[in-house]
């Protein structure tokens, strides 16, 4: 029987992950996503926007 | 005119030169210690340890041939046993960050999350080197103290 990977809330939006995006560790007190952690530090925009042309 | 495809958030996070207003603060790409030691897959830790701390670092960066980083050898990781072969040893595919992120951004993260060191990579995964969260404090605490003399 294998063990469940621990899994831990994103402080910014809740989603369920496995370890903390910035500092990889799965007890981290602040985790936070993959996406959330793109978005906090401009790696990514939260919505992309639509060009004319 | 040149059409950069891929857009301009890719320009920034493959380390190409902007200008503009925000041009001049610092980022983690311009902190980041290139001389960083790297270790390929193959080798053996203790090989590692031999070349990591006497160069004043406290882990080093597994990379491939092309620099794409592929693991990371932190304090806890370099203290192995010192036969054991680096892909069994390391961290593997550890979070990266872009070249573009605001220092003073890497800074507070990095404190908030207790890190000591953070790989900064293109967007195509090639190393640019290892911010150190003492490299980072310092020049933010410099930027935040140029901007308090400014006003």
């Amino acid at each position: 029987m294998t063990e469940a990977a621990p899994v831990v809330a994103c402080v910014a939006c809740g989603r369920a992950i496995d370890c903390c995006e910035f500092c990889d560790r799965p007890d981290c007190s602040t985790a936070i996503c993959y996406r959330c952690v793109a978005v906090a530090l401009r790696q990514a925009t939260r919505d992309l926007h639509d060009h004319g042309g | 005119m040149y059409d950069y495809v891929a857009g301009k958030l890719d320009w920034l996070a493959a380390g190409g030169p902007i200008e503009g207003t925000d041009a001049a603060t610092p980022r983690a790409g311009d902190v980041a210690r290139g001389d960083v030691p790297t270790c390929g897959l193959d080798e053996r830790l203790g090989e590692v340890q031999e070349r990591t701390r006497p160069a004043g670092f406290d882990a080093c960066v597994v990379v491939n041939q092309e620099r794409v980083v592929l693991g990371l050898l932190r304090a806890k990781e370099l203290d192995g046993d010192p036969a054991s072969r680096i892909e069994a040893a390391m961290r593997p595919g550890p979070s990266t960050f872009r070249p573009h992120v605001r220092i003073q951004e890497m800074a507070h993260h990095m404190v908030d999350h207790d890190l000591e060191n953070s790989p900064i990579t293109t967007s195509d995964g090639r190393l640019v080197g290892l911010l150190r969260r003492d490299d980072a404090l310092r020049v933010a605490h410099g930027r935040h103290q140029a901007e308090g003399d400014a006003t």
